[in-house]
């Protein structure tokens, strides 16, 4: 059967080549992904020193925001970064006040519903929506703040775990941002709809979050973020942007082109 | 089951395979699948031909690999039955399978994989990797002869789907999903053969495409792929006429060479 000459492929090298540049991005994401903990441990904010040494414009940044914030923690740099930051980071903070943490628990509990009538498919959705409750409940039935934030830790880093966390976030994202097409509609470059857009850019895993994303995801798990933006630009000091607009953020992120981290004041 | 005991029911990709396995437990009109008996990590599958195409009558049967990391990797498909639209034994390229990971997404399932893969039968290969462009009459030779075809784990596979008209609830959402996602491998197929240059152009493909799904008449898919051939011969062109030139200065630079050698030689 197998005759060669069928074969319509026309330009085997440059699909080789195609083939060749994506594997090696692929081993490129992999050596970092195993090198840096998917939520390591809390750091002074001097240590982001060591990272730019020689680097005036952000030594005197880091120097800047150090005065606002004492510590860091930093999370793997695999495109998912935002959603594992913040939900890492709003967990971390409502297992300090326990009203707060039900309130979210709850609110958690009642999202699926509205994710199957968006037209998701139930099985799956429902697959990732017991882990994410999962995670929930594990740390919430611990009576010991400290107890729970070191399995909170823990589930994490636990590949399988934190990436359900991730993806559920993920889905919640995408559906507020359907169900508000309206608005956000015009945040939407070129002449995609929200649903393409969702698809292609918040549901696949490793896609990098944009202002559109935050904005959602706030909207969806109903927590503000500040996020302090740390980069080449001119200005001596840092900048801060608050999602929504005007409220008191729950969960500080520190982000650097391409990456956020989380930020402790 | 004796998978219960080797895996640990902890891990979320297992308890999600699991899942899919009592989902896909009940074969139905279009597709069925199930995981090996000792490996929840291989499946194998039946896919029916789709209707009103040159596949109609066939059974194809085959493997669905899956990564230690599903859901978040895609699963491969690799094809046992001989079709004439992709090779056998070699990991095929739908945009959601092994060879595009970034458009897979987690929330879709093998059951997605199967729809796509039969939704994307019919359309043409166009150069992508594990792709065949038999003609039809050959397709439907080979579709007859899938009946009798045997799986050495499954035995005959014809008998394996349901024979009563149960369909599979394919929803709205999922179907224009599905046609979605086998247009993304076609565009990816139609990007990787213009030349790189060709970027202001993708805007356009891409609503022309979707004009194209819409009125699904065979003389309205083929519009894509004469564009295409249209396109490399525009970008073939000036290359005809560099090489046309190369040619005109080598066999210049030869005859002087040759003038040159022999005026030495009558020199001497
Ligand atoms: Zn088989």
């Amino acid at each position: 059967m197998g005759d060669e000459s069928k074969n319509s492929s026309e330009e085997p090298s440059q699909v080789n080549q195609d083939e060749l540049i994506l594997a090696q991005q692929r081993q490129i994401e992999k050596e970092i992904s195993e090198s840096i903990p998917l939520v390591g441990e809390m750091e002074p904010i001097s240590s982001l020193n060591s990272e730019y040494a020689n680097d005036e414009v952000y030594l005197e940044k880091i120097k800047d925001l150090s005065s606002k914030y004492k510590h860091i923690r930093r999370t793997r740099p695999d495109g998912n970064c935002f959603f594992r930051a913040y939900s890492y980071a709003g967990l971390e903070r409502l297992l300090d006040k326990k009203d707060e943490f039900n309130a979210f628990y709850k609110q958690a509990e009642e999202s699926k519903d509205a994710l199957v009538q968006l037209g998701f498919q139930q099985f799956t959705v429902e697959d990732f929506y017991d882990i994410y409750m999962e995670v929930l409940k594990r740390v919430g039935d611990l009576t010991d703040v400290d107890d729970a934030k070191k399995t909170l830790h823990f589930l994490f880093n636990e590949q399988g775990y934190s990436d359900y966390m991730v993806v559920y976030l993920r889905l919640l994202t995408s559906g507020q941002l359907q169900k508000d097409q309206d608005f956000y509609s015009c945040f939407i470059e070129g002449d995609r709809t929200v649903a393409d857009f969702c698809h292609q850019e918040v549901e696949p895993m490793y896609k990098e979050s944009d202002h559109i994303h935050i904005i959602a995801a706030c909207a969806a798990l109903n927590m503000g973020v500040r996020v302090v933006y740390m980069d080449r630009g001119n200005n001596k000091s840092v900048t801060e942007h608050d999602f929504p607009e005007g409220c008191t953020p729950l969960v500080h992120l520190l982000y650097r082109p391409g990456h956020y981290d989380i930020l402790y004041p | 089951m004796s998978l219960e005991n080797k895996y640990n029911l902890k891990s979320p990709g297992v308890k999600r395979l699991m899942r899919e396995a009592r989902e896909l437990a009940e074969p139905t009109e279009e597709y069925f699948a199930h995981p090996l008996e000792d490996n929840l990590f291989e499946w194998h599958f039946t896919v029916r031909g789709p209707p009103s195409t040159e596949f109609e009558g066939g059974f194809y049967h085959g493997r669905i690999l899956l990564p230690s990391q599903y859901p978040m990797q895609p699963p491969n498909i690799i094809l046992l039955t001989p079709n004439g639209r992709f090779e056998v034994n070699k990991k095929i390229c739908l945009s959601i399978s092994g060879h595009h990971p970034e458009s897979w997404q987690p929330s879709w399932s093998i059951r997605t994989a199967l729809l796509a893969l039969i939704a994307f039968m019919p359309t043409p290969a166009a150069g992508t990797i594990g792709s065949l462009d038999y003609t039809p009459e050959e397709r439907q030779i080979l579709a007859k002869k899938s009946i009798n075809w045997e799986c050495q784990i499954c035995g005959k596979i014809a008998e394996t789907l349901s024979s009563q008209s149960k369909s599979s609830n394919i929803t709205q959402e999922e179907a224009s999903l599905i046609q979605q996602i086998a247009l993304k491998a076609e565009e990816d197929a139609n990007r990787k053969e213009k030349s790189a240059d060709k970027k202001e152009d993708s805007d356009e493909t891409n609503v022309r495409q979707r004009v194209t799904i819409n009125t699904p008449s065979a003389e309205t898919i083929n519009e894509p792929i004469t564009d295409v051939i249209m396109e490399t011969e525009v970008s073939i062109n000036p290359s005809t006429v560099d090489q046309v030139f190369n040619v005109v200065v080598w066999v210049i630079v030869f005859v002087i060479v040759l003038l040159i050698g022999r005026r030495f030689f009558l020199l001497e």
